[in-house]
């Protein structure tokens, strides 16, 4: 497996995120001065690098290892590798002491090793859960490609997707008129499948709610995207899209905190000239994560709350304004936990709460809640590059999937959504999977 | 991937297989790139989502929603998937000479 791992391509053009590559001599003096500034703001690296004990909790924990069985998959040995250098010129302590405990110089083939296995860890903070210290790979990861993205080494992938969101306020770069064709379509789509005229208003200043959806909504996704003007519709609820932003998932927190931060603060501006009265994330992990614990920290204090689409129809449903058939969800249905919800999110019991309503057959899958297996694309490894990688990543969820004999997998995340047909169909499971809003549309009684 | 030579001129391709200039698009390189997706042959079914792709990207300069393609073909998703095996976003997209859709798809 491990000669195989294919690394993702190395972005040519990182100028819009005002990032310069390094040559490659001068990189291992450089990502010693960036490590030692981040040490310096980041107290939780720090804490993190300090306080293993190398208990090896982690290691069988994380399905990185667990579908690759490349040791440098267990997160012990994946942070060792930044400890390593850590140790040598930033640790307290007696320089013999350090040499014992393994400190090493930092070399070009570190940053290498760096690369490799910073893009093998999905972020998705099972680990922490095992760990009796606490140790949050995904902060490490996080820090580290941001540190190699300083250096000029960030994915192409990451690196378009953040110079679309910049150009056009969505990660696939869709222009506005192409956004508005398609939302007109939908419209008249919705008029065909349920004889009413449902809309899908744009830019409407003074609605109650402004929704945020994942542009992949828009090209993919459509029966979620159009199930969600129908929950709208039904609560009688007015909303609104942004045509300044259409996109829920913030690749910035992967690996680049300017551009997660200017995210934020672009939706957070559209919320504030709209007068809304609350912003509604669509189904996004970790684009939830960034909404829900950094908005009001980063951009506040804000006139509204942000909140996640899930508690807001759990909230209609139990108030009375949207009820459901469950006999259009007749088969068996299984839940897949997205990591930055059930890890990162405090969305674990709402979305089950609304399965519940409009499914006949919800079965858990072992293991779930916050202890469910990534997906193995989390932290944005849905490049097709790293394809043999991402479906090595996903096989400890697939074995989960495969023991519920479920025939749809309800996974409420562009990522995951993206990511998971391409696991199934791998690893021969035989599974549709779909959003929760797509459910809740096909029983929703109009 | 390594360029594609059509008619003795060189056409670059980026590492996913799609042209680096879609302005060199013709139905010869079509032909091509097709070859390179595992497609032997382009049917007239083949030439009608093509053709549908190329309509929309001239208008909007990315590729229509995967329903609205479906929709204005008259072909539903998995006839989409018999044409082009790797799907409506990567193989039509592809031969089809639009840049690659990239986010979460």
């Amino acid at each position: 497996m491990r000669e195989q791992v294919l690394i993702p391509y190395v972005a040519k053009d990182i100028d819009h995120m005002h990032l310069n590559v390094v040559p490659e001599q001068h990189r291992p003096q450089a990502a010693l001065e960036i490590l030692g500034q981040m040490l310096k703001y980041k107290r939780s690296l720090k804490l993190y690098l300090d306080v293993c004990t190398h208990c090896g909790a982690c290691a069988d924990q994380c399905h990185s290892y667990l579908g690759t069985e490349d040791p440098y998959n267990m997160p012990v040995a994946r942070v060792d590798l930044v400890r390593k250098v850590y140790d040598k010129y930033f640790a307290p302590g007696p320089s013999f002491l350090k040499k014992w405990n393994g400190a090493k110089d930092i070399d070009q083939e570190t940053i290498d090793l760096w690369y490799k296995y910073f893009h093998q860890c999905n972020q998705c903070r099972r680990c922490a859960v095992f760990c009796p210290k606490g140790i949050d790979t995904a902060e490490v990861t996080i820090a580290i490609r941001e540190l190699l993205a300083h250096l000029g080494l960030a994915t192409k992938f990451h690196a378009g997707i953040t110079k679309n969101m910049r150009d056009t306020g969505n990660n696939m770069g869709t222009p506005l008129p192409a956004l508005l064709d398609g939302i007109e379509f939908l419209e008249e789509e919705l008029k065909e499948e349920t004889g009413l005229d449902i809309p899908i208003p744009v830019d409407i200043e003074g609605a109650e709610v402004l929704f945020n959806p994942s542009s992949s909504d828009l090209f993919t996704n459509t029966d979620g995207f159009m199930a969600v003007a129908k929950l709208f519709y039904k609560a009688g609820v007015s909303w609104t899209l942004s045509s300044k932003i259409m996109e829920t998932a913030n690749f910035g927190l992967f690996f680049h905190e300017p551009t997660m931060r200017e995210h934020n603060m672009r939706l957070m501006n559209a919320g504030k000239e709209l007068r809304v009265q609350r912003i509604v994330a669509g189904e996004c992990g970790h684009g939830w994560r960034t909404w829900r614990m950094f908005s009001d920290t980063i951009n506040g204090p804000l006139p509204f709350p942000v909140i996640h689409l899930f508690e807001e129809m759990l909230e209609h449903y139990k108030k009375g304004r949207i009820q459901f058939d469950k006999s259009k969800n007749p088969e068996v249905v299984t839940y897949h936990d997205p990591c930055n919800y059930a890890r990162g999110g405090d969305l674990i019991e709402q979305p089950r709460e609304l399965l519940r309503a409009c499914v006949q057959n919800f079965v858990e899958m072992e293991p779930t809640a916050q202890y469910s297996y990534c997906c193995g694309g989390g932290s944005g490894l849905l490049m097709d590059e790293a394809m043999e990688l991402r479906m090595a990543l996903g096989k400890p969820k697939a074995e989960s999937v495969r023991k519920t004999q479920a025939k749809i997998l309800c996974a409420p995340c562009a990522i995951c959504k993206a990511q998971l047909p391409a696991v199934m169909a791998h690893h021969k499971v035989d599974v549709e999977v779909k959003g929760l809003s797509d459910l809740m549309g096909r029983a929703l009684i109009l | 991937m390594a360029d594609l030579i059509v008619n003795g001129q060189v056409i670059a391709l980026d590492e996913d297989g799609f042209l680096v200039d879609a302005s060199v698009w013709n139905e010869e390189v079509a032909l091509a790139l097709a070859k390179t997706e595992d497609v032997e042959e382009l049917t007239e079914e083949h030439w009608k989502v093509i053709n549908y792709l190329r309509d929309y990207y001239q208008k909007f300069g990315v590729a229509p929603m995967v329903r609205k393609l479906c929709k204005e073909t008259g072909y539903d998703l998995k006839k989409i998937y018999e044409l082009f095996p790797s799907g409506p976003a990567k193989g039509a997209c592809k031969i089809a000479g639009l840049l690659k859709p990239t986010g979460c798809v």
